[in-house]
């Protein structure tokens, strides 16, 4: 039954049943700057910023609450006054902002996605080509809001239940995965990053010079 | 001597990206959600944000001198063309004038904390508000480099080093 659903119904084992024209992003061409956008600077990379550093702050920090009784000579060493709940408030509220900002930044990274032109025949550092580079992107952005949306949730639980008179607000699985996903967003910005540097997306001069213009007098 | 240096890649790099964009995550991020949260701390009366506001803005602090440092690098090898050069000059001077006026906020913060660390005064505030508006000022001159100039992409520096540009 599957073999069937899935058997295409030309004779190339991968086409598209259909081919248009025209792609659907021409009924807008009109309306887009050289860049692609009907505005002159892409949003999501501007929003990313504070997607990645408040997560990775907010981790960080409550690693520093957590390992409290290490550094404490340290800092009364450094002339610092510092509590160590004060550590676990900027890894309260630094993911909390992150979680509220990153629906905009995975809203706006699809709008942008909808209207990216990649240059044609490139391959990527990581071998990709640009279709593949976009759906890890487009999907894993999603997977990423997800679990970054359920560790406020759970960061939330151990603040204010499960750990609320606990010196150590987090626990030590919390920040494991808080390590790993570290890991995940380095690979996922790399996948975007390559989508600007590489693919040429969004980036007037890049496009310009894909349709063959002198820079000197295309560019402002 | 030139052949001490390391190779360059298609980004005209000696490492794989760009780093500074990286580095700057933190400088932007933790300056402005400092000023946001210390905006929400004053109106909600919660100086608790104000401890967070603090850290926050001690690590940007912190991150804009390592982000210079890649940013002097990878200007350098960036050679901008056209009007691009004019606004790397000028996101050079702003980038190094924000490390004095980041570290003059923060110092300002340190001392204010230690006095009353439940309170801020309105005058920092608005201190805050200029320097977060300087810094969204450095962020779109930034973008401009890349999103329309696009120096360190591979088409760019291809052309570059065909002398298409």
């Amino acid at each position: 039954m599957l073999s069937v659903l899935l058997q295409p119904s030309s004779s190339s084992p991968l086409a598209l049943a259909y081919r248009p024209e025209s792609m659907p992003l021409d009924q807008i061409a009109s309306q887009l700057g050289a860049n692609g956008l009907p505005y002159p600077l892409p949003i999501h990379p501007n929003l990313v910023h504070l997607t990645i550093g408040l997560f990775v702050i907010a981790i960080a920090f409550d690693v520093v609450g957590a390992l409290y009784p290490l550094e404490k000579r340290v800092f009364r060493f450094l002339a610092l006054p510092i509590t160590r709940g004060g550590f676990h408030d900027v890894g309260w509220y630094n993911l909390l902002a992150c979680c509220l900002i990153t629906f905009f930044t995975v809203a706006v990274g699809f709008y942008e996605m909808l209207t990216a032109v990649p240059l044609p025949g490139v391959r990527s550092t990581f071998g990709l080509g640009s279709m593949t580079t976009m759906l890890w992107h487009g999907v894993g952005g999603v997977l990423l809001l997800a679990i970054i949306t359920a560790m406020t949730v759970w960061r939330g639980f151990q603040r204010y239940a499960w750990r609320r008179d606990m010196g150590r607000q987090v626990q030590w699985l919390y920040l494991a995965v808080g390590v790993v996903m570290f890991a995940l967003i380095g690979l996922h910005g790399t996948l975007g990053a390559q989508m600007a540097a590489e693919f040429g997306v969004h980036i007037a001069a890049d496009q310009l010079l894909q349709a063959g213009a002198d820079l000197h007098t295309a560019l402002p | 001597m030139l052949n001490l240096l390391p190779p360059l890649n298609d980004h005209n790099l000696p490492w794989m990206d760009t780093i500074h964009p990286i580095v700057v995550h933190f400088v932007i991020a933790m300056a402005l959600i400092a000023f946001v949260f210390d905006g929400i701390g004053v109106i909600w009366r919660k100086p608790q944000l104000f401890e967070v506001s603090f850290w926050n803005l001690l690590f940007a602090t912190g991150a804009i001198f390592v982000a210079i440092i890649f940013g002097q690098v990878e200007a350098g090898l960036a050679s901008p063309y056209g009007a691009s050069r004019d606004i790397l000059d000028i996101h050079t001077t702003i980038g190094w004038s924000l490390a004095g006026v980041l570290s003059l906020l923060t110092a300002w913060r340190y001392v204010l904390r230690n006095r009353d660390p439940e309170a801020l005064p309105a005058k920092f505030l608005g201190a805050g508000a200029v320097v977060s508006g300087l810094i969204v000022v450095q962020m779109i001159l930034g973008d401009r480099l890349i999103w329309t100039y696009g120096l360190h992409t591979v088409k760019v520096v291809a052309a570059m080093r065909e002398g298409l540009i």
